[in-house]
C-alpha cells in the first residue's frame, strides 16, 4: 500500500471518528441539517476528501474508492439513525403537551320522563304478549268512565270529593278503564288490548298527586279464565321485575270485575325477605310484598253495557300504577318529583 | 277497622298465631294493616301499693307516700285529695313515658324527693276522670304490670275492609270469617234480657213513610236508668277498639256496633213528644241541630227521625241535640234501624259527618240480625243502669228480608276461575258462610244467601266466594291463547306509537321530557292572553290554581320554567308532549283533545361554556329544533317560517307552514309576561300540532332517490342589501331563476358591517349538478351568471 493510499484512508476514517464525536452538537432537524451539510454536501468535508481521489496512483483507485464508498455510506446511516433519534424526541415532545383530560365538546344530553320509560317498558312487554293498544279522551262522559264500569250514580267513587268533574255528566277519566269500554263498543271479542294514560282524582297530599299514569289490559274471548289472568300477569311481572319475582293474589273488590284480586309481588328491595341489613325493609314495611296492580275477571253488567252476551263470553282486566312503578324501579320516595319536573330530576333518566 | 283479639275470642276459639291468623284473613280479601297494642302508652305502668302516707311537711295539699312496687319502696310525693295509706295505685315509676310523651324523672317537690308518680285515670289516657288518683282493686299485687293486672286488650289487628264486606264492619263478621278459615266453631254471645211489664208498643208509635229508606225500625225501651259510668271491662274494650267511653248508655250502643255491626242510637224517651217516632225526609232549606250543638242546612235527599212535633235525629248520621240523652236522663228509647245506605252516605257526605255508624249504614247493615242486637243492647243497658227493659219492641218492618236466591252452575265457575275442584267443596264454602244449597239438579243449585252477606246478589258472587276461600292465589298461572287476526299489527300506526317516537326525539335531540298537570288556573291563562272562550272548567277543582284544563301547551311549560329558575337552574331545555282541551258542544265529552309538541329553551345554547363559548338559546336554536323535527325526523320537507302578525304571548311569533297548513308557532315570549317567571334572558317556544303532524306523516312515504353520478360544481355568492329584505326572498329569487342544474342554495355565513346595521352581507354556496355529465366549468359561470342577474332584478342587491 502506497503512503498516499494510506493517507487517504486514514483521512477518511478521522472524518468518519471526527462526525460520530459530532453527535451531540445537533439536538434539532435544522442543526442535524447543517451538520449533514458540513459533512455530506456538495462542498462538504467527505467531498473534499474525495477530491483527493485523483490524485493517487490509479492502481490505488479501486481501493480507494470502495473505502470511500464505505465512509460516505458509514456517515449517512449515522445522521439517519440521528434523525429518527430526534423525530422520536419531536413526537415525545408533542405529546407531552397533549392533554387528554380537557373536558370534552358534548352535545346536550335529553332525558326521558321516568313515566315515560316505565309506561314504555310496560307496554313493550304487553304489546309482546299479544296485546294492541287503544287509546281515549281524558276528558270522559260519566257513562264510560262511571255507568258502564257498573259504579251506580250511589257509588261512592262517584263522589265529588273524589272525582274532578268538568259539568254533571263530564269527569277528567279516573281511570283508563273507560278506554276498556270504548274498545269493547268498536268490536267484537276476540279482544286483546292496552290502554295507557293519564287519569285524574281530587286528592293532593304525599302520596296522591290530583293527575297519574295508568295503564289498562283487557282480554276477552271464549273460556277466558283466572287462570289466563294469573298467567299473563305473571308473565308480566317477571318480565318488569326479574324472572325470580314472586306474585301473590289477594281477593279484593272493584266494581267492574268480579272476582276482583290485588296483585302483590315480592319486595324488589328487599328480595321478598321483609328486612335488609338487619333493618325492616322501608319498601315493603317487612311485609316481603309490595302492591303492585288491581285485577279480576270483567263483571258480567259490563259485559251487558258493551253489548256483550256474559254468558258466551269472559274476560279479565287489570290496571296498574306507573308512578308506583317507577317510584319502586327508581327508589324516587316523593310523588310530586314527578310532576315538579326540576330538571336536576329529569336528567337522571337520560 | 279495628279487631281486638280477646274479643273475637269470644266467638271464635282461635288459639293459634296471631301473624298467622292475619296473613289467612288478607288471603280471604280481608287485609291486614298491622298489628298494634293498644295500651302500649302505659305498658310500662306497675301496681304500687301505699304503705305509709303522711302530709308534707311544706306544703299543705301534698302527700308524702311510701309506696312498695314490687322490687322496692320508693318515696313519691303526690298531690291528690284520695290518695291513702293501704291504697293499691297505679305508680309511673322514674324512666317511665307518660301517654303524653313526658317522662318521669326524679324530683323534689318542696324539699322532699319524689321517685315517681301516682295516676289518675286521666293520665293514664283511660278516662277523663282527674278528681284524683285511681284507686285498684285491692287484690292488686304490687310490681305487677297495671296492663296485666288489668287484663288489658294487648293485641289489636288493623284490617283493611273494601266496601264490599260491609258483614266485616264487626268482632262478629270476623268470627265468622276466622271460623270458616281455620273450621272453627262459631258461639254467638248469649241473649239474657228480662223484660219487666208494661209494653213497648204503647210508649211509642213507629211510623215509616217510605219503606225504600227505611224497611225496618224497631225500638225498646227502658226505664229508670242511671246514666254513669261504665264497667272497665266494657270501658276497657271500647279503648281498645280506639272508641272513647262516653257514658254507660251510649257505650252500650258502641259496644253492640262493634261487636255486631248494627249501629244504635239512644233517644231521651221523656223529650219525645206525641209518643210518636217517624221516620221522613226532610224538606229543603229546613234547619236542624245535631247533637254536636252545630246547625246543619238539610235538603229533601236527608232523612230524618221525628217525634210527633219535630225532628230529633238524622237517620244514620247522628242525633240531634235536643234529644239526647243527659246526665238526668232516666228513660232510654234505643233506635235500631236499617236505613238506605245511598241517603245516608249522601247526607254524611255533603254534612262532612262520618261516623261509625254511617260508615256501617252506608255499606248496609244485617236486616234479620236487627232484633238481637237491639235486644243484647238493651240487656247491656239494664245491666249497667240498674235500668229495666219494658216488655215488648215498638216497630214497623214496611220491607221486610226476602232471602235471595241464585243459581249456581258448579262447571261454568271451574271454566271461569280456571280451577277443576269437586262439587263438594263449594257446597262447603256456600255453607259454612251461612248460605242454603239445593243441589237437586246437579248442573244449577239453587244457593240463598244470608243475611248479613248483601255482596252476595249474583251467581258470579258466588263463584268469587269459590275463588276466595280455596285462594286466588293457588290458581294455576297459564299463558292464555286468543285466536287474533294479525291484521291489526300490521297496520299498526297507533298514537302511542307515534308519540314515542317524538319522544325519543325529543331525548335524542338533548331536550328533557317534562310532564305537567294538565290542567292550570284561569289566571295562568289569562296571563298569556288567551281566549276566555273554549275553556273546559273543573268544577270541583282543588285550588283555583288547577280549575281549567289547558288550552294552550305554553302555560305547563312555563311553570316549569319557573319552578326550575326558582331552584337556580339556569337552563332550562324541555320538551313535553301532551294534550291540549277545548271545549266542543259537538262531542259526546264536550271536549275536544289534540296532542301537542311543545318545547321551550331557556338560557345556554351549549352543554358548557368550555369548549363551545357562552352564548345563550336565540331564535335560530328552537327554528333549528322544529326543522330538525319536521324536516329530519318525521321527513315532511322543509317548513316556511313565516312571521305572524300579533300572537297572544309571542313576540316574534313565527308560523311554521307545511305547504298551507300551519303546524305550529315558535317564537319569544313577550318580555312582560317571561318577567312574571322569573326569566332574566329570553325564553324561547315552539307549539306543534302534533294531530295534523300525525296525519301528514301517515300520508308519507319514504322513497329512495339514487345517489348522484356525477361531481358537483359550486359557486359562492355575497348578497349585500337591506337588512329587511329576508333570507328566504333571496334564496325564492335564486330558485325563481328557473336554472336546471341548480341543485340546492345553502346560506353559509351572515355578516353586518359594524355601525351599518341598516345592511348586512348574506353568504349563500350554489350547488349546481347535472345528472347525466361531468359539469364544465365554463357551463357553470355561464349559468352562475344568469342566477345573479336573476336575483340583481328581483331584489335591491349588489354583489
Amino acid at each position: 500500500m502506497s503512503n498516499d493510499l494510506k493517507s487517504f484512508t486514514e483521512g477518511l476514517d478521522s472524518l468518519a471518528q471526527d462526525c460520530e464525536s459530532r453527535k451531540g452538537q445537533a439536538c434539532s432537524l435544522n442543526e442535524l441539517e447543517d451538520l449533514r451539510i458540513e459533512f455530506l454536501g456538495r462542498k462538504g468535508k467527505l467531498a473534499r476528501s474525495m477530491g483527493q481521489l485523483g490524485k493517487l496512483d490509479n492502481s490505488d483507485k479501486p481501493a480507494a474508492g470502495k473505502k470511500a464508498n464505505e465512509i460516505k455510506q458509514r456517515i449517512t446511516e449515522m445522521f439517519d439513525s440521528w434523525q429518527a433519534e430526534i423525530n422520536a424526541m419531536e413526537a415525545g415532545r408533542v405529546l407531552g403537551k397533549f392533554d387528554p383530560s380537557m373536558p370534552g365538546r358534548k352535545p346536550w344530553a335529553g332525558s326521558l320522563h321516568p313515566v315515560t320509560l316505565v309506561m314504555d317498558e310496560v307496554c313493550d312487554v304487553l304489546t309482546g304478549l299479544g296485546f294492541e293498544h287503544a287509546a281515549g279522551p281524558e276528558v270522559e262522559n260519566d257513562w264510560h268512565n262511571f255507568e258502564a264500569l257498573n259504579i251506580p250514580s250511589e257509588h261512592p267513587a262517584r263522589d265529588m270529593q273524589d272525582t274532578l268533574y268538568v259539568s254533571e255528566r263530564i269527569v277528567l277519566r279516573t281511570h283508563t278503564s273507560p278506554m276498556q269500554i270504548r274498545s269493547m263498543l268498536k268490536r267484537q271479542p276476540p279482544v286483546a288490548v292496552i290502554a295507557p294514560g293519564k287519569v285524574y282524582r281530587r286528592d293532593s297530599d304525599l302520596t296522591h298527586t290530583p293527575m297519574f299514569h295508568q295503564i289498562e289490559g283487557l282480554l276477552v274471548d271464549k273460556d277466558v279464565s283466572m287462570a289466563d289472568l294469573r298467567g299473563t300477569l305473571t308473565a308480566f311481572v317477571r318480565q318488569m321485575f326479574g324472572a325470580r319475582t314472586e306474585v301473590r293474589f289477594r281477593p279484593s273488590f272493584f266494581p267492574f270485575t268480579e272476582p276482583s284480586a290485588e296483585v302483590d309481588i315480592s319486595c324488589v328491595m328487599c328480595g321478598g325477605k321483609g328486612e335488609a341489613n338487619g333493618k325492616t325493609c322501608r319498601v315493603c314495611k317487612g311485609t316481603g310484598w309490595v302492591e303492585i296492580l288491581g285485577c279480576g275477571m270483567v263483571d258480567p253488567n259490563v259485559f251487558k253495557f258493551v253489548g256483550y252476551d256474559p254468558e258466551v263470553y269472559t274476560g279479565f282486566a287489570f290496571g296498574l300504577g306507573i308512578e308506583r312503578v317507577a317510584m319502586l324501579k327508581y327508589g324516587i320516595g316523593d310523588l310530586r318529583m314527578f310532576f315538579e319536573n326540576d330538571v336536576r330530576f329529569l336528567e337522571q333518566f337520560a | 277497622m279495628l279487631v281486638s283479639l280477646n274479643w273475637l275470642r269470644e266467638f271464635v276459639p282461635y288459639e293459634g298465631d296471631i301473624q298467622v291468623l292475619g296473613d289467612r284473613l288478607t288471603m280471604l280479601g280481608l287485609e291486614l294493616e298491622s298489628i298494634d297494642d293498644p295500651f302500649e302508652g302505659i305498658k310500662d305502668f306497675v301496681i304500687g301499693h301505699v304503705v305509709e302516707c303522711d302530709p308534707h311537711p311544706e306544703a299543705e295539699k301534698l302527700s308524702v307516700c311510701r309506696v312498695d312496687v314490687g322490687d322496692e319502696l320508693v318515696d313519691i310525693v303526690c298531690g291528690a285529695p284520695n290518695v291513702a295509706k293501704g291504697q293499691k295505685v297505679p305508680v309511673a315509676k322514674v324512666g317511665t313515658v307518660m301517654p303524653d310523651g313526658m317522662k318521669i324523672k326524679k324530683a323534689k317537690l318542696r324539699g322532699v324527693k319524689s321517685h315517681g308518680m301516682i295516676c289518675s285515670e286521666r293520665e293514664l289516657g283511660l278516662s277523663d276522670d282527674h278528681e284524683g288518683i285511681w284507686v285498684l282493686d285491692d287484690s292488686f299485687k304490687p310490681g305487677d304490670k297495671l296492663v296485666d293486672a288489668l287484663d288489658l286488650e294487648r293485641v289489636v289487628f288493623d284490617f283493611d275492609i273494601t266496601p264490599n264486606r260491609a258483614d266485616c264492619l264487626s268482632i262478629l263478621g270476623f268470627a265468622r270469617e276466622t271460623a270458616l278459615a281455620f273450621d272453627l266453631p262459631l258461639t254467638m254471645p248469649e241473649l239474657n234480657l228480662v223484660e219487666s211489664g208494661g209494653n213497648a208498643a204503647d210508649d211509642v208509635r213507629i211510623v215509616i213513610d217510605d219503606a225504600e229508606l227505611c224497611p225496618l225500625y224497631n225500638a225498646r225501651i227502658i226505664r229508670d236508668v242511671q246514666t254513669r259510668k261504665a264497667p272497665d271491662w266494657m270501658r276497657f274494650k271500647l279503648l281498645a277498639m280506639g272508641q272513647r267511653p262516653i257514658s254507660n248508655i251510649v257505650d252500650c250502643t258502641n259496644y253492640i256496633m262493634f261487636e255486631l255491626g248494627q249501629p244504635l242510637h239512644s233517644f231521651d224517651l221523656d223529650l219525645i213528644e206525641d209518643s210518636t217516632i217517624r221516620v221522613a225526609p226532610a224538606t229543603d232549606g229546613m234547619k236542624f241541630t245535631t247533637l254536636d250543638k252545630v246547625e246543619r242546612k238539610l235538603t229533601a235527599s236527608d232523612l230524618l227521625i221525628w217525634d210527633g212535633k219535630k225532628p230529633v235525629a238524622l237517620a244514620g248520621v247522628m242525633g240531634g241535640l235536643n234529644s239526647e240523652m243527659h246526665a238526668g236522663s232516666s228513660n232510654v228509647l234505643l233506635e235500631a234501624a236499617v236505613f238506605r245506605p245511598g241517603t245516608v252516605r249522601k247526607t254524611a257526605r255533603r254534612l262532612s259527618l262520618p261516623s261509625d255508624a254511617s260508615y256501617r249504614f252506608e255499606r248496609g247493615v244485617d236486616q234479620v240480625m236487627n232484633r238481637f242486637c237491639m235486644d243484647r243492647a238493651a240487656q247491656l243497658m239494664a245491666e249497667t243502669s240498674g235500668g229495666r227493659v219494658v216488655s215488648g219492641v215498638a216497630s214497623a218492618e214496611p220491607r221486610p228480608w226476602q232471602d235471595r236466591t241464585h243459581g249456581y252452575r258448579h262447571d261454568r265457575c271451574m271454566r271461569l276461575l280456571g280451577l277443576d275442584l269437586e262439587p263438594e267443596f263449594a257446597k262447603k264454602v256456600f255453607t259454612l258462610e251461612g248460605c242454603t244449597v239445593d243441589d237437586s239438579d246437579p248442573s244449577n243449585w239453587t244457593v240463598s244467601s244470608p243475611s248479613h252477606r248483601l255482596d252476595l246478589e249474583r251467581e258470579v258472587d258466588l263463584y268469587e266466594e269459590v275463588g276466595r276461600v280455596y285462594g286466588l292465589d293457588r290458581i294455576p298461572a297459564v299463558l292464555p291463547r286468543v285466536a287474533k287476526s294479525l291484521e291489526g299489527t300490521v297496520t299498526s300506526n297507533t298514537e302511542y306509537g307515534f308519540i314515542k317516537h317524538i319522544k325519543a326525539w325529543g331525548a335524542g335531540a338533548g331536550l328533557n321530557e317534562a310532564i305537567n298537570y294538565s290542567f292550570v288556573g284561569d289566571e295562568d291563562l289569562d296571563r298569556l292572553n288567551l281566549p276566555a272562550e273554549g275553556r273546559v272548567h273543573i268544577a270541583n277543582p282543588l285550588s283555583e290554581e288547577q280549575n281549567v284544563m289547558r288550552t294552550d301547551i305554553a302555560p305547563g311549560l312555563l311553570n316549569t320554567l319557573k319552578n326550575n329558575l326558582a331552584q337556580g337552574n339556569s337552563h332550562v331545555r324541555i320538551f313535553e308532549v301532551a294534550k291540549k282541551f277545548v271545549a266542543d258542544a259537538e262531542s259526546d265529552t264536550e271536549t275536544n283533545e289534540h296532542n301537542r309538541l311543545g318545547i321551550l329553551l331557556y338560557g345556554s345554547r351549549h352543554a358548557s361554556d368550555w369548549p363551545w363559548g357562552t352564548d345563550d338559546a336565540d331564535y335560530l336554536d328552537i327554528k333549528g329544533h322544529v326543522e330538525h323535527f319536521t324536516e329530519d325526523q318525521l321527513k315532511l320537507g322543509q317548513a316556511e317560517f313565516v312571521l305572524a302578525e300579533d300572537y297572544a304571548y309571542l313576540e316574534p311569533c313565527v308560523e311554521v307552514k307545511l305547504g298551507d297548513e300551519i303546524v305550529g308557532i315558535v317564537g319569544k315570549v313577550k318580555t312582560d309576561i317571561a318577567d312574571f317567571y322569573h326569566a332574566r334572558k329570553d325564553v324561547w317556544l315552539a307549539d306543534l300540532d302534533l294531530s295534523i303532524l300525525r296525519d301528514m306523516v301517515t300520508a308519507h312515504e319514504i322513497k329512495f332517490v339514487e345517489l348522484p353520478k356525477f361531481p358537483p360544481s359550486r359557486r359562492d355568492v355575497t348578497v349585500i342589501g337591506p337588512a329587511t329584505i329576508q333570507a328566504r326572498a333571496i334564496r325564492q329569487a335564486i330558485e325563481g331563476a328557473g336554472i336546471k342544474i341548480l341543485e340546492s342554495v345553502e346560506l353559509v355565513a351572515e355578516f353586518v358591517p359594524e355601525g351599518q346595521d341598516e345592511e348586512r352581507n348574506l353568504s349563500f354556496r350554489l350547488t349546481y349538478r347535472s345528472p347525466t355529465k361531468t359539469l364544465k366549468d365554463k357551463q357553470v359561470d355561464k349559468e352562475h351568471k344568469k342566477v345573479l342577474a336573476a336575483l340583481e332584478k328581483a331584489l335591491p342587491v349588489r354583489f
